[in-house]
């Protein structure tokens, strides 16, 4: 998806933040690339899961409706418990999980799941993999890089490129 | 153009060759130029394109992901392309998202989106491209270049098109200086030779021929031309130098010419061809030259008096004339004449003749050729080639002759039609009695012949005249037999002969006859007619030669056929007799228990009626008879004259069995027929006896009266007569008493050829019914007997056939012991073996009735087993034994016994006796042979000698 067309904004609206972190979600699921056991079936969609409040309202809906990635289609599921959201690629945790980020990733395990959090240390300290961030008033994102390669997944250097790379440094080669 | 025309060729063509090569050049290099542009361009395109394509996929996630400062990073990375002005890239609704400017260059990036493509446009070139992701198109690149690198490339290959251009003009320049030459070299040879030519008037010049082609033909032409013009100018030289030399030559001419009449004048005068030359009007000879004086016999003073009429005969001046009419002025022609000489002498002549003008008189030159000795010698080779084809002839006419007479008559008749001669024969010559015989007389001869009695067959003595050397191998030529003294010519001058030649016949140097020839007149033969005679004489004598020979290689080949079929008899008859031999075995065995038991029956039944007495006497008689018969076939066989046991025979007894015997055949079957054969019998009383075998006889007279029958299908009368005959031998004082017996029919007698072969083995008139040996048979009796046949038979009449015996010598009979002496005086105790059982049963009946002890074995081995397991009281006295035996046969009985008992008598009592007899072939440990059918008289005798010897 694209950009709204009010990104010039200096100090965005809170629907005009979830807006951007919609595109961004859905963005990433182009520069990701998950191993086959992520998926159930072979036309099993790409889902992305939200726990906890869902700050996004409908625009995370609109902005993945009829898109289709890499022959599947792309859908938004909504829950309070990881087990519900066992078979979604993306995880959105909301903010509203802070307190207990250590339970979810207990029990997401190793499953290959790309978890992005909004918290301020939930890349860096707390296991998550992606993590939104602001800076001089622009959205961008940082990436455990390690933590994401641990899960199965594969991120396309582009997208490392964009982002603020933190956690250990990669091992290349391990898989 | 038109200065080029005035440069030398060399020129000319070297700029010809290079102005081509630089245009062409040229050319091609402006081609490759503008290839050269549109390719840079291209290329151009495509990188920028491709720069352009790269920078969009790099810069996806930045525009994604609305990051400004990542996207001028990767833009900034365009900048190492020094020809790169300016990149940027813009959002999807056309916002300027980043970019990228060169130093000094001035932003002037067009505010567009959503262009693709390139576009050269103010010295630049501005390619867009479109940055999708996800399948979506999310923005567009734009890269701008400069052209530089276009100018830079032009310029390069300009600097490479000029140098490969002077180059090449380089290399064209030097290829036309060297490839020019074998053009512009033999023309400016030519243009040298043509110089010279003008310059030094010499014709004999010539231009080098260098090459082919065009040049060449035309170098050729060239020469040919001044060869022209050369020959031309030497004609003229030449014409010039004749005609100063004829001048002369005139000159001399005219000296020579006075000469040359007188020569002429010799030549005509000294000839050796007799020439002359007459006028045509008068005939007058004008001038003779020596050898026709010579030739002739006149002088010339004669000939100068005399006309050309003068040297013909009187009968030919009219075709003289004539042809001296007919000839022209200034012709020539030959003709073929008779002229006389002066003694009168003619002779024949070819005339050459040719007409020349001489002093305004109209003459002829003659030139005379004598062709007398020619004409001569001509007519005597067609002479001779006339006798050489009527030899020819002749010796063809007796070449298709193979006996002698008719060789002669050929020749003879050839002599008087041909030659032709009046008389002619051939007479043969006897050595041994010193004569000539006539042999053959000619058909017009033969009158004169008669009249000189040398009619065939007529005897000549030779005494000492023309005959005698003949005989001696000459030609004999005697011109008038009227003055030679002799008997025999005299005798032929008598018949009015008068010339006459005897040649002589000779093979391999010998005389054998001599040919006569003669004729009316004398001196008749000339010494072609003798040289043909003698060559024909030669001739006959060869094809009489090979007549004989001929004649001796057909006799030869006649005998050698006789004896061919001679031999092929002989070997019917031995096959004949090797069958016949079987053939007796077995009846011998067959016949043996009827002779033993007639016997037997005679002698021991007393109370037989006298007719049975008589019908087993015939019956007995029958048998022996057969028996008798049986061991003649070995005659078929038998080269070796048997030994006859002869005994006194009364023939008239043996005609009445013979009667007997064969009624049936001249009474019963002819009945049967319906016709009917009397049968008389002549048979006078006091008939002498006669030495003989007498079933040999009888079996004889039985073939005759066969024979007389058979002769007589529609019945008549068969007459069998005996009577003494006194015939007188050559040499011998008395009378010969004979006793012929003769056997008459009255049917159709027998022609000479069938009574010459009757009696000739295998020679029937019976058709298939014949065996055709009856009469041989019968012939062979007579002989053995040394008796005659004698046939008398007139055809239609019939047959009478005449044995002639002579009388058998009165002496005391030879009488055996009395058949009652020879029973034994012993019983003994005998073994008797043999394969038949009807013979054993026989032998085993009417021994017995002698009172002997009989045990009887069928076959060898039985038989062995028998003698050797006999108890020591019942020893055998005595073996009998058959021969032909299967498994064990007679002779290994006869071991056998032998070496179990030497003394006990072995018998051999065979089929084959008669025969091992005969041959004196009589086996190892056989005491005995006994021929079957066996006489009971016989085994009486043999067994009387074991009773002796059993009674020591």
């Amino acid at each position: 998806m694209v950009l709204g067309g009010s990104a010039a904004q200096a100090q965005p609206a809170m629907s005009r933040e979830y807006e951007l972190k919609a595109v961004f979600l859905f963005n990433f699921l182009q520069f990701v690339e998950w191993p086959p056991t992520a998926f159930s079936a072979t036309e099993s969609p790409l889902s992305i899961g939200v726990l906890g409040d869902n700050p996004f309202g409908r625009v995370l809906e609109d902005t993945v409706r009829g898109e289709v990635t890499r022959g599947r289609k792309v859908t938004v599921r909504h829950a309070r418990r990881v087990s519900e959201l066992r078979e979604c690629q993306v995880l959105f945790i909301a903010a509203s999980e802070r307190g207990r980020i250590a339970e979810i990733m207990a029990e997401l395990g190793d499953a290959p799941v790309l978890t992005v959090g909004e918290l301020p240390d939930f890349a860096t300290r707390r296991g998550g993999a992606v993590n939104f961030f602001f800076q001089q008033n622009k959205l961008r994102f940082e990436i455990n890089a390690a933590e994401a390669q641990r899960r199965g997944l594969k991120l396309s250097s582009q997208l490392l490129s964009l982002a603020k790379i933190v956690g250990p440094s990669l091992s290349v080669g391990r898989n | 153009m038109e200065w080029l025309q005035h440069l030398p060729i060399r020129r000319k063509l070297t700029i010809t060759i290079v102005s081509i090569c630089g245009a062409v050049l040229l050319l091609a290099c402006a081609a490759l130029a503008v290839f050269e542009f549109l390719d840079f361009r291209r290329t151009l395109v495509r990188e920028a394109t491709v720069m352009a394509d790269i920078v969009g996929t790099n810069i996806r996630a930045a525009l994604a992901f609305d990051d400004a400062a990542a996207a001028r990073e990767v833009l900034r990375a365009v900048a190492a392309e020094p020809h790169v002005m300016a990149a940027g890239v813009y959002t999807r609704d056309g916002r300027r998202f980043a970019e990228f400017l060169r130093e000094g260059v001035k932003s002037e990036l067009p505010d567009v989106s959503a262009m693709e493509g390139a576009r050269f446009e103010a010295g630049a070139l501005n390619v867009f491209r479109p940055v999708v992701l996800n399948e979506k198109w999310i923005g567009t690149v734009h890269v701008r270049t400069d052209l530089d690198g276009i100018r830079d490339r032009l310029v390069l290959f300009a600097g490479i098109a000029a140098l490969v251009l002077l180059g090449s003009m380089a290399v064209a320049f030097g290829l036309s200086a060297w490839l020019q030459r074998p053009i512009a070299e033999p023309i400016l040879a030519l243009a040298e030779t043509a110089r010279a030519i003008a310059e030094r008037k010499d014709y004999s010049v010539r231009a080098a021929r260098q090459s082919g082609g065009e040049v060449g033909v035309l170098t050729e032409a060239f020469n040919q031309m001044l060869t022209g013009i050369e020959e031309r100018e030497a004609a003229l030289h030449a014409v010039n130098t004749t005609l100063r030399g004829e001048i002369a030559e005139r000159r001399r001419t005219e000296e020579a010419l006075a000469m040359s009449e007188q020569h002429y004048r010799s030549i005509f005068a000294n000839s050796p061809m007799p020439m002359w030359v007459y006028d045509v009007d008068d005939l007058r000879f004008l001038a003779v030259n020596n050898a026709a004086q010579a030739h002739y016999g006149y002088t010339e003073a004669e000939f100068l008096a005399m006309t050309i009429k003068d040297l013909r005969p009187a009968e030919d001046v009219p075709a003289l004339l004539e042809d001296v009419a007919r000839a022209a002025v200034g012709s020539s022609h030959r003709g073929e004449w008779r002229h006389r000489t002066k003694d009168g002498t003619l002779i024949d002549v070819v005339v050459h003749a040719h007409d020349i003008g001489m002093k305004q008189q109209r003459a002829r030159l003659v030139v005379a050729e004598d062709i007398t000795e020619r004409r001569r010698s001509d007519r005597k080779i067609r002479e001779q080639l006339a006798w050489f084809a009527q030899l020819d002839r002749i010796t063809r006419a007796i070449g298709e002759r193979q006996d002698m007479g008719s060789i002669f008559q050929a020749v003879i008749r050839s002599m008087e039609e041909q030659m032709p001669v009046d008389f002619a024969c051939v007479c043969l010559y006897d050595a041994a009695m010193e004569t000539l015989t006539v042999s053959r007389v000619g058909v017009r001869s033969e009158a004169l012949a008669t009249q000189l009695t040398l009619a065939p067959h007529a005897r000549l003595p030779i005494h000492e005249n023309g005959l005698s050397r003949c005989i001696r191998g000459q030609l004999v030529y005697e011109p008038d037999v009227t003055k030679v003294p002799n008997p025999f010519p005299q005798q032929l001058a008598a018949g009015g002969l008068r010339s006459v030649v005897l040649a002589p016949l000779l093979v391999e140097s010998q005389v054998f006859g001599v040919l006569v020839a003669g004729r009316c007149e004398t001196e008749r033969f000339s010494s072609g007619d003798c040289e043909f005679l003698r060559q024909l004489s030669e001739h006959v004598a060869l094809a009489a030669h090979q007549a004989q020979l001929h004649a001796a290689l057909q006799r030869a080949y006649d005998d050698l056929r006789q004896t061919q079929q001679t031999v092929m008899q002989q070997e019917r008859l031995r096959a004949l007799g090797q069958m016949a031999s079987g053939i007796a075995h077995d009846i011998n065995n067959a016949i043996s228990p009827v002779s033993l038991y007639v016997e037997s029956l005679l002698e021991t039944e007393s109370g037989l009626s006298a007719k049975a007495r008589e019908w087993l006497g015939v019956v007995g008689r029958a048998i022996d008879d057969v028996s008798h018969t049986v061991a003649r076939l070995r005659e078929f066989y038998r080269q070796r004259e048997p030994q006859l046991a002869l005994a006194p025979v009364r023939l008239n007894r043996i005609i009445d069995q013979v009667a007997e015997l064969t009624r049936a055949r001249w009474w019963d079957m002819p009945q049967q027929r319906g016709a009917m054969i009397e049968l008389r019998r002549e048979l006078p009383r006091g008939l002498p006896e006669i030495m003989a075998v007498e079933s040999e006889i009888r079996e004889a007279l039985i073939n005759l009266v066969f024979n007389a029958a058979d002769a007589m299908a529609d019945g008549g009368v068969l007459t069998l007569r005996t009577r003494t005959v006194e015939r007188v031998r050559a040499g011998e004082a008395q009378p010969e008493m004979l006793v012929a017996v003769e056997v008459t029919d009255t049917g159709p007698g027998m022609d000479e050829d069938t009574q010459r072969r009757c009696l000739e083995p295998f020679f029937t008139t019976k058709g298939e019914r014949g065996t055709g040996l009856g009469l041989a048979m019968v012939y062979g009796i007579v002989r053995r007997h040394g008796a005659e046949i004698e046939i008398d038979s007139v055809v239609g009449r019939g047959t009478t056939m005449r044995l002639l015996f002579g009388v058998a010598e009165p002496k005391s009979a030879t009488a055996g012991p009395a058949p009652a002496a020879l029973k034994p005086a012993a019983r003994l105790r005998l073994l008797i073996i043999d394969d038949d059982p009807m013979l054993l049963k026989s032998l085993r009946e009417t021994l017995e009735g002698d009172g002997h002890v009989i045990v009887t074995a069928n076959g060898g081995q039985a038989g062995i087993l028998a003698f050797q397991t006999a108890a020591p009281d019942a020893r055998f006295a005595a073996v009998f034994t058959d021969l032909g035996m299967p498994y064990v046969d007679g002779r290994k009985v006869a071991s056998a016994i032998k070496s179990a008992s030497p003394t006990t008598p072995v018998f051999l009592l065979t089929g084959w006796g008669q025969r091992l007899l005969a041959d004196g072939d009589i086996p190892p440990h056989v005491d005995r042979v006994l021929s079957k059918p066996p006489k009971l008289r016989e085994l009486r005798a043999v067994l009387a000698t074991v009773a002796v010897d059993d009674q020591p």
